[in-house]
C-alpha cells in the first residue's frame, strides 16, 4: 500500500518539476536566462553598432573647432554665472510665482508658435494654439495659469527653423550659439524671425515694455534656463559635444516632420 | 509505515538543518508588471506604482567638489577642465541622522537618475545621502582614480574609500548617527569591497550595506553585455541604421499621437503601440549604452596613463581640438577589448603575471566570498531575470548569502529598483 503512494509521489513531483522547468526555462538556482532566446549573430562579429554610430557622428560641422570654444564657454559661464544667479532666483521666489512667471512667458510664447502653425498650414494646431492663447490669457489672468494644458490643450511648439525646415530649408551648418546652446544656421535664422514677430505682434505690451525695463528680459531668460533641465557635463562623457550634437540634430529632425 | 517515518524524519532533517534559505519572491504576489527583462531594464516602473518621494525642492541638498588627485590640473589637457575635481552631491537632513553612501553603476555620474531616486527614497526616509560617481564614470576616473584603469574592484573600492573619507572631512559639523552604504549594477560590488576595506580601516564601521543587482562573476557580466549588440535586428539593412530604424519608430509613434511629449510614461505606451520594439531591438539598445561607457572608459583610461592606445602619446589637445577621431577609434573598443588592451596589461605589470582567470577571480565577488558568508550586515537583492547575471551566479549568492538574500522574478536588470515592493525592502532592511 505504502509503497506505491510513495511512487506515485514522487512521480507526481518529477512531473510537475519538469512542467514547471519547461514553462520558465529556469535553472535550479532560480535564474532565467534572459539572453537565452535572443537571436545573435552567430559569428558576433557583427559590426552594426560601430556602423550606426559611426554614421551618426557625420554632421556638417565646418566651424567645429569654434563651436568647441563656444561650448566651452557656455559650460563655463553656466556654471560660474548663470546657475548661480538661477539658484538665488529659485531660493528667493516662491514655487507659486516661479509657476506664475513660467506660464506667463510660455503664454508670451504661444504667439510664434501660432504664426508658425498657421505659416505650415496645420489647421487644428492653429486652432488649439489660439484657443489655448484665448484661454490662457483671459481665464488664466494674462497666462499667469494655465488652464489649457488642464483641458486638454497641451503646448505645442513651432519656431521658424521648423517652418523653414517643413518647406525643405537644409539645416546648415551646426553652431553652437554663445549663452543660447546648440543650434544650425537655419535654425538661428529663425530665431531672428521669431524674435522680431514676438516684438512686432507686442503681445500684452510686454516686447513695449521691455524696451524700457530691461530687467523683464532679465526675467525671462532666468527663467528659461530654470525650467530647461540640461546642465552641461551632465552627460558626463570626454564625448558630450559629439552627444549634443547628435541629439539636437534628431531632436529638430522629429520636431519637424511632427 | 516505517518508510513514511523515515522519509518525515529525512525532510525535517532537509528543512532545519539544511542551511538558511534566500527569500524568493513568489511572482504572482510579486506584482511586478514587466515581465519582460528587456522592457524592465529600459522602462523600470510604471509611474504609479513607484513610491511616493519627495520633491527635489524639499530636499536641503548640494554638489560639491574635492581635490583628491591635484596633479591631475597639470596632466590632463586644458578640455578636461571640469573633471579635475571630485563632484558629488550632499543631502542634509536637520539635526543628527544616519548617514548613506550611494555608488552608482557602470560609466554612471553621481547624479545619474537611480541615484537620484535613491537619495530620494533614502532621503525621505530620514538619512543624510552622500552620491558618489562610479569609479568607472569619466569624472570620477579623471578626479580621484589613483590608476584610472576601473575593473579592479579592489582598487576601486580603494579609491571609493578615500573619497569618501574626503567627503566626510569636508563637512565635520554633519551630525551623522550611523554609517549606511549601498549600490547598484557594478556600484554594489564595489560597495562590497568597500565594505570589506572598512573592517581594516575603520573610518565608518558600516552598520548595513546592500548591494542592488551587483555583478558576481565581473567578466560574465561585462560578456553578456558586450554581446547585446550582437543581435540580429529586423529592419536594419544597407540604407537604415539602427539608431535610424529606432528614430523611424518614434517619428511614426509621435505623428500617430499628434505631439511630442517626452515623459516616464511614454515608454509604456510605446511598448504598447504597434511601433513597439522586438527583444532583439531593445537588446540593442541597452547594448548600445554601455558601448558608449566602454569608450568613454576606454578613450579617458588611454588618455591619463599616456598609453597611445587610442590618442597618440603627447598629442596636443586644448578646447578647440576636435576629439571626434578618437571617439570613433574609442568606439571601436568594447569591454572585452578594454581589458584586453588596457586592464589586463596593467594587472599583469603590477603583479608579475597571471590569467585571465586569476584576475577574474580576484575582481568579482569569489574574491570575498568568507567575507560575505560571515558578515552579517551585508544583505543582496538582486533578479532572476537581470541580464549581468550567467548560469550559476544566483547559485553562489544562495550558498554564500543564504536568507540575505531576496530573489525577485522580474524586473531585468534594476528595472524595479522604483517599484514600491522594492522600496519597501531596501528600507525595512536599513531600519531593522
Amino acid at each position: 500500500m505504502v509503497k506505491p503512494l510513495a511512487t506515485t509521489l514522487l512521480l507526481t513531483l518529477l512531473m510537475t518539476s519538469g512542467l514547471t522547468q519547461a514553462q520558465h526555462q529556469t535553472d535550479d538556482d532560480g535564474f532565467k536566462r534572459p539572453l537565452q532566446h535572443l537571436e545573435l549573430n552567430p559569428g558576433l562579429d557583427q559590426r552594426e553598432f560601430e556602423r550606426s554610430t559611426l554614421g551618426a557622428l557625420n554632421v556638417y560641422d565646418p566651424l567645429e573647432s569654434w563651436n568647441r570654444r563656444v561650448y566651452h564657454f557656455n559650460y563655463r559661464f553656466d556654471q560660474w554665472v548663470f546657475l548661480p544667479i538661477v539658484d538665488g532666483y529659485r531660493y528667493i521666489t516662491p514655487t507659486v510665482v516661479q509657476h506664475g512667471v513660467t506660464n506667463f512667458f510660455s503664454n508670451l510664447g504661444d504667439v510664434p508658435n501660432l504664426l508658425n502653425s498657421v505659416l505650415q498650414l496645420k489647421a487644428k494646431r492653429s486652432m488649439e494654439t489660439t484657443a489655448r492663447l484665448l484661454l490662457n490669457t483671459t481665464i488664466g489672468v494674462a497666462g499667469l495659469w494655465d488652464p489649457a494644458s488642464r483641458m486638454g490643450l497641451p503646448k505645442q511648439r513651432e519656431d521658424f527653423g521648423q517652418t523653414l525646415g517643413f518647406y525643405g530649408a537644409p539645416a546648415g551648418p551646426y553652431l553652437m550659439l554663445p549663452l543660447l546652446g546648440p543650434s544650425n544656421l537655419r535654425d538661428t535664422g529663425g530665431l531672428v524671425v521669431d524674435f522680431s514677430a514676438k516684438s512686432q505682434v507686442n503681445w500684452l505690451n510686454v516686447a513695449e515694455a521691455s524696451n524700457s525695463h530691461p530687467e523683464i528680459t532679465l526675467l525671462e531668460t532666468v527663467d528659461q534656463r530654470s525650467t530647461v533641465n540640461f546642465r552641461y557635463g551632465q552627460l558626463n562623457s570626454p564625448f558630450e559635444y559629439e552627444k549634443i550634437r547628435y541629439f539636437y540634430n534628431e531632436s529638430r529632425k522629429l520636431l519637424i516632420v511632427e | 509505515m516505517p518508510l513514511v517515518h523515515r522519509l518525515a524524519a529525512l525532510l525535517c532533517g532537509i528543512t532545519l538543518g539544511g542551511p538558511l534559505l534566500a527569500a524568493d519572491i513568489d511572482a504572482q504576489s510579486y506584482g511586478y508588471p514587466l515581465t519582460n527583462p528587456f522592457e524592465a531594464t529600459i522602462a523600470t516602473t510604471p509611474p504609479e506604482l513607484q513610491p511616493k518621494l519627495p520633491a527635489d525642492a524639499d530636499i536641503d541638498q548640494q554638489d560639491y567638489r574635492v581635490k583628491l588627485r591635484p596633479e591631475r590640473e597639470f596632466e590632463l589637457p586644458d578640455n578636461f577642465w571640469p573633471v579635475t575635481k571630485m563632484g558629488y552631491s550632499l543631502a542634509e537632513q536637520k539635526g543628527e541622522a544616519p548617514l548613506i553612501f550611494i555608488i552608482a553603476g557602470t560609466g554612471m555620474p553621481y547624479n545619474s537618475s537611480t541615484a537620484e531616486y535613491l537619495k530620494k527614497l533614502f532621503y525621505g526616509a530620514g538619512y543624510h545621502v552622500v552620491q558618489l560617481s562610479s569609479p568607472t564614470s569619466y569624472d570620477f576616473m579623471s578626479a580621484a582614480s589613483r590608476y584610472a584603469t576601473p575593473g579592479l574592484t579592489g582598487e576601486d573600492a580603494d579609491d571609493l574609500y578615500r573619497a569618501m573619507q574626503a567627503v566626510r572631512a569636508q563637512h565635520p559639523h554633519l551630525k551623522v548617527s550611523a554609517f549606511h552604504l549601498t549600490g547598484y549594477s557594478l556600484g554594489a560590488l564595489q560597495a562590497a569591497f568597500v565594505s570589506q576595506l572598512d573592517e581594516t580601516r575603520r573610518s565608518f564601521n558600516f552598520k548595513r550595506v546592500l548591494l542592488l543587482n551587483p555583478p558576481v562573476n565581473l567578466y560574465t557580466s561585462t560578456s553578456n553585455l558586450d554581446r547585446l549588440v550582437q543581435t540580429q535586428v529586423e529592419g536594419i539593412n544597407s540604407t537604415t541604421t539602427f539608431y535610424e530604424m529606432v528614430l523611424a519608430k518614434l517619428t511614426r509613434y509621435f505623428q500617430a499621437k499628434g505631439y511630442v511629449d517626452l515623459n516616464d510614461a511614454m515608454l509604456f505606451d510605446f511598448q504598447r503601440s504597434k511601433e513597439q520594439l522586438s527583444d532583439e531591438q531593445m537588446a540593442m539598445l541597452i547594448g548600445a549604452v554601455f558601448r558608449f561607457s566602454a569608450a568613454d572608459i576606454a578613450f579617458t583610461s588611454d588618455l591619463i596613463n599616456r598609453r597611445g592606445l587610442i590618442t597618440p602619446a603627447r598629442y596636443p589637445i586644448n578646447d578647440s581640438t576636435s576629439l571626434t577621431p578618437f571617439f570613433k577609434r574609442a568606439l571601436q573598443c568594447n569591454f572585452d577589448c578594454y581589458i584586453t588592451e588596457q586592464l589586463i596589461p596593467m594587472w599583469r605589470a603590477r603583479h608579475d603575471g597571471g590569467s585571465i582567470t586569476q584576475m577574474v577571480d580576484q575582481i568579482s565577488l569569489y574574491a570575498i566570498e568568507d567575507y560575505l558568508k560571515n558578515s552579517s550586515k551585508i544583505a543582496v537583492m538582486h533578479n532572476a531575470d537581470d541580464l549581468i547575471l550567467g548560469p550559476g551566479d544566483l547559485g553562489f549568492l544562495r550558498k554564500t548569502l543564504g536568507d540575505r538574500l531576496t530573489v525577485y522574478p522580474f524586473g531585468g536588470h534594476c528595472g524595479n529598483l522604483n517599484y514600491r515592493v522594492n522600496s519597501d525592502a531596501m528600507l525595512e532592511f536599513f531600519r531593522g
